[in-house]
């Protein structure tokens, strides 16, 4: 089995799990992307939702399970075939929350490019703009080392 | 869950317009977001509707220049499958019926 391991910097990494833990703690009742689904009627597009959130949580521990003992001891976190798909797919749903809570002064364009000034932002939105970022790292990292495992699975 | 898989298909009985309507071609149609980076969509693509890298590419190039693309044109059913599914990696995906059919 393929496995990709990464040291991470403590003192850089630790203080934005804080952040994670919150807005994963928050997507525990609400879906990350929520979508209108006006064709799909009441009880289906409840099942739907139920569906949907109950994934999403699944995601999110395996998620937050990266940042265990042994993390905090070593510093170094591991992917895999067992939980690359859900770890990738957790990331975007943080993210997406992260936008939702703490970026939403930040335009569009600046978000994609990732063309922000960060001395400019207030130290809540500087740190949860950091952990957009290392988010997206930790996808970047499982796309370009285990794309094949997840589109085969 | 919500599997891809179609339903043996009945006569169409006209009854309600409701029905009819999902009985029709519906157009799986994925929006675009600020959030999630372009090599996530191609890898969702690839991974939801075995793509090959260019027309995963493709689609994903026309959801961030034209903020939509149809990724997929089908039975009800079906859509809904694939729907649910996008949705369940964040990426936001509609349903429209195909009025034109």
């Amino acid at each position: 089995m393929k496995r990709v391991e990464v040291k991470l910097s403590l003192p850089v990494v630790a203080p934005l799990l804080d952040i994670v833990k919150s807005a994963a703690d928050s997507l525990q009742v609400d879906l990350a992307a929520p979508q209108a689904m006006k064709d799909i009627e009441g009880e289906f597009r409840d099942a739907w939702n139920g569906e949907l959130l109950s994934a999403q949580n699944g995601d999110l521990r395996t998620l937050l399970a990266l940042f265990d003992s042994e993390f905090f001891a070593t510093g170094v976190i591991g992917f895999d075939e067992e939980n690359a798909e859900a770890i990738v797919r957790a990331c975007s749903a943080v993210r997406l929350r992260l936008r939702a809570r703490y970026l939403v002064g930040l335009e569009d364009e600046k978000l994609e490019s990732g063309d922000v000034e960060l001395v400019q932002l207030d130290e809540g939105v500087r740190k949860a703009f950091m952990c957009y970022l290392f988010l997206a790292t930790i996808q970047e990292l499982i796309i370009q080392h285990l794309d094949s495992s997840i589109i085969e699975s | 869950m919500i599997v891809a898989q179609a339903k043996p298909q009945h006569a169409p009985q006209p009854q309600h317009e409701t029905e009819l309507a999902l009985e029709g071609i519906w157009r799986v149609v994925v929006l675009n977001d600020p959030v999630n980076l372009m090599s996530y969509v191609v890898m969702v693509f690839k991974k939801v509707f075995g793509f090959d890298e260019n027309k995963a590419r493709r689609h994903m190039l026309e959801v961030h220049e034209q903020g939509r693309s149809v990724v997929w044109t089908g039975l009800r059913e079906k859509a809904e499958a694939y729907a649910f599914t996008l949705q369940q990696w964040h990426l936001t995906a509609v349903l429209e019926a195909d009025e034109a059919r």
